[in-house]
């Protein structure tokens, strides 16, 4: 016992943890770096990219940890690269955590729900700026634990550059063991030492883990003295604030063209030659039956999907493509929308999970328009307390009813002071009970505020109420189109006439 | 209030990256210098010496690498009494070396079977580490021999075994030894003779370093352990109670100092040194302050491939 206490506080040994610690964080800032870009390379559209991405983690997946040390401390000097023992054994552990770390990046990038992505697309957000603020915070929450396990498990591998004569713990204890032939005192004590050290990590991991954690922060946002000011909570009709800035309607100005539009996912045709067009002010409801075109198109619309032939555009602007017709990147893309001013509201809300209801709304004014935090939350509060949910400002998405989502997915939209918005079957994903008060805020948009609103929807009450015109769609193509009351009431098309009649004795 | 606190995360992890790439930029030597000059003034000083730092004058005041395999006490190993040096008969004969050429010495502990890839990488720039000098060995390194030895066989105390050598009474028995030891291929080629006169075959327990070996012998996992005759008595000295010599016949080795393979310039600088070292008496002064008792010195003389 005594002399595994002595061990336990030997200079020499405490020394050996100060190199055990500089190769772990070599091996595991490097890794990370590293296994970043690895992630970043697997996730390119170019198969090339990926594939190299690929074959590096093949071969350093699939080589024993011993092997990669020695060759980087004994074989690459032959080829002129001589390293000391130390970063030799940072490089290996770098090289070989790189691969770890690439797949617990990945996995947890595409962990995130892929809505979240289209909406802030949607939004206007710049490629850069989607993976900053919406991806990576998810995608790092949830990486957090197996990050930390990765860091035990560096310090761990950390012992095996005692090989190449990187006088860390572990080849101190050898020496030492060796000098004095004390050997289970001497293991005992560096093996105690390793302990403390990993559970050093593990309890910065679950300290991380608190900080970032989003329930704590909700409880302690919701003790903030500045909380909401009561705003008396109308859940519906909401309350009636003025609406954001926006440019005077001009009714006869055609807002969105839509000409001969085809798409098609693989072998399958989903839109054969669509032609549509939308006024400045006028609401259009979207008709059809389930796989008629209606959502490929409104996000053909905005360039979350790439058009096949045809071409769409909001009063010469061509989103998606240069003046020339040659598709942009998507940096550019962005830009376009915003230029546009094409907002958008999907069924499954795809509000995002990292950010309260009022971060939601505010990210367009922040992140697109670059206003001041506090300038952008203060009109985030004014569009919630427009869609009755100035009450819900600080709770986390997962913390609504579908219908208060829809409501902040539709005042996040508005945020973005949208020209023309689309809407994707918004009720589709709620409970009967929650429809109505989603579309009451929509109904005032478009009866308080005329806004230009390209609706698929299967409320055929609503569109009658709502709608200007309504566009019936089957498989593809526009079967029919005129006002609300002519085709609802008297459609020409057999098909079209089928299909509102059941859906009439539904909602009946 | 959280981007606050992840700008204080941010901020801690970026301050834990700079403190280790500060301490990995200031501590990353992991040799150890012992002030060798003036314990060898004489040496220095001496006629000899001081021609052939004139004939070799690129050696001054460098700093080589000696890579070593510190884990035979009294040849090398880290010291006890300061964990940070390295002591034994080779580290002095390393140092006298130096201070005789005038350089100065840093070590690279490595696993035994490394040393000589280490040599070759460019890694260390000798070694010095009771290591014997083998036409095999010489494929990869060239070999001035300094010592002259024979084996030992340490097994556990009595030894019940009743073992005699590298012959049949090695047969149904498990010898430990480090990787890369000569006595692997030759207990090999015993096993080999064993199964041909129908007995069972001679084991080998492959380590990385002499202390796992004799573990080895004292948790029963093997039966001996050979080594040079002064190692081995040395073990027998430390443990007592727990292992024996084996009375044994054994083979004579030569033990050399490794410098890259073609490097005469080196190879001769080291040879007129050692020639200083033993006829000065250094040489056999070290032995006996090693304690090791049962070694000749062996003027220098080179092994190579060819």
């Amino acid at each position: 016992m005594g002399s595994f206490l002595h061990y336990l506080s030997m200079p020499y040994l405490l020394a050996g943890i100060e190199v055990t610690l500089q190769a772990t964080a070599l091996g595991f800032f490097g890794g990370f770096v590293l296994g970043a870009l690895l992630a970043t390379m697997a996730l390119s559209r170019h198969r090339v990219v990926a594939g190299l991405a690929r074959t590096y983690s093949v071969i350093f997946r699939g080589t024993p940890l011993v092997l990669q040390l020695v060759f980087v401390f004994t074989a690459l000097p032959h080829a002129g690269v001589v390293l000391s023992p130390i970063l030799a054994a940072g490089v290996a552990l770098a090289a070989n955590e790189a691969t770890f770390f690439a797949e617990i990046l990945r996995s947890s990038v595409l962990g995130v729900d892929r809505g979240q992505t289209d909406a802030a697309r949607a939004l206007g957000l710049r490629p850069k700026r989607v993976l900053r603020r919406i991806i990576g915070p998810q995608a790092g929450r949830a990486a957090i634990p197996a990050i930390g396990s990765e860091a035990v498990s560096t310090m761990k591998n950390s012992a095996l550059a005692s090989i190449i004569a990187v006088p860390e713990l572990t080849l101190r204890s050898n020496q030492l063991a060796s000098a004095t032939f004390d050997y289970f005192s001497i293991f005992f004590a560096s093996g105690v030492m390793y302990l403390l050290l990993t559970g050093a990590i593990t309890g910065l991991q679950l300290i991380i883990e608190r900080t970032v954690d989003l329930d704590r922060l909700d409880r302690r946002r919701r003790c903030r003295p500045e909380a909401p000011a009561a705003v008396v909570e109308t859940d519906p009709p909401p309350t009636p604030v003025p609406a954001p800035a926006r440019a005077p309607v001009r009714p006869n100005r055609v807002a969105l063209t839509v000409s001969g539009v085809h798409k098609a996912f693989g072998a399958q045709q989903v839109l054969r030659g669509v032609d549509l067009e939308l006024h400045e002010g006028e609401v259009v409801a979207l008709l059809g039956p389930s796989g008629s075109g209606k959502s490929t198109l409104l996000r053909l619309i905005n360039h979350l999907e790439t058009l096949d032939a045809g071409s769409i555009s909001f009063d010469g602007l061509a989103v998606g493509y240069s003046a020339s017709g040659a598709p942009l990147p998507e940096r550019e893309v962005a830009r376009q929308r915003v230029e546009a001013g094409v907002g958008m509201v999907f069924q499954h809300f795809n509000l995002f999970g990292h950010l309260t209801a009022r971060e939601n709304v505010a990210v367009s004014p922040r992140w697109v328009r670059g206003a001041p935090k506090d300038e952008a939350l203060a009109a985030a509060d004014q569009l919630l307390a427009r869609v009755g949910l100035s009450t819900r400002a600080h709770a986390l998405p997962r913390q609504l009813s579908g219908g208060q989502q829809q409501r902040v997915g539709i005042a996040r939209a508005l945020a973005g002071r949208p020209r023309v918005l689309l809407l994707d079957e918004p009720t589709s994903a709620l409970d009967p009970e929650l429809v109505r008060e989603v579309l009451e805020v929509i109904r005032s948009l478009a009866v308080d505020e005329g806004l230009t609103m390209l609706i698929a929807t299967h409320q055929l009450r609503f569109a009658r109420e709502v709608a200007d015109r309504v566009v019936f769609m089957a498989d593809g193509v526009v079967l029919e189109q005129g006002p609300s009351a002519q085709v609802l009431d008297s459609p020409q098309n057999p098909v079209a006439a089928r299909f509102l009649r059941a859906v009439h004795t539904m909602e009946v | 209030m959280r981007t606050r606190q992840l700008r204080l995360a941010a901020a801690f992890l970026a301050s834990a990256v700079a403190t280790v790439l500060v301490l990995t930029a200031c501590g990353s030597s992991s040799s150890t210098t012992t002030p060798a000059a003036s314990a060898y003034a004489a040496l220095t000083s001496s006629p000899a010496c001081t021609q052939l730092r004139t004939q070799h004058p690129d050696l001054a005041g460098k700093k080589l690498t000696n890579a070593i395999n510190p884990h035979t006490p009294g040849y090398e190993s880290i010291s006890v009494a300061d964990p940070t040096k390295y002591e034994g008969f080779d580290i002095d004969l390393g140092e006298a070396i130096g201070a005789c050429l005038g350089f100065t010495v840093g070590y690279l502990p490595v696993s035994f079977e490394a040393l000589l890839p280490t040599l070759q990488s460019g890694q260390a720039n000798f070694v010095v580490s009771d290591i014997y000098a083998t036409k095999e060995r010489a494929a990869s390194a060239d070999f001035i021999t300094y010592s002259k030895v024979f084996d030992g066989v340490l097994v556990a105390k009595g030894n019940p075994k009743h073992l005699t050598g590298i012959d049949d009474s090695l047969c149904g028995t498990t010898t430990a030894l480090n990787k890369g030891f000569v006595e692997v291929p030759l207990v090999e080629a015993q096993s080999t003779t064993c199964t041909a006169e129908g007995k069972p075959a001679a084991q080998t327990a492959l380590y990385d370093n002499n202390a796992d070996c004799v573990q080895a012998i004292l948790a029963g996992r093997a039966d001996s352990y050979i080594n040079d005759v002064n190692t081995v008595n040395r073990f027998v000295k430390d443990q007592p109670d727990k292992l024996d010599r084996a009375t044994a016949v054994t083979l004579p080795y030569s033990i050399g100092i490794a410098v890259p393979k073609g490097n005469t310039e080196l190879g001769g600088a080291f040879t007129g040194a050692l020639n200083e070292i033993q006829h000065s008496g250094l040489q056999t002064t070290l032995s006996r302050k090693w304690q090791l008792d049962e070694s000749a010195v062996q003027a220098p003389s080179l092994v190579t491939a060819s």
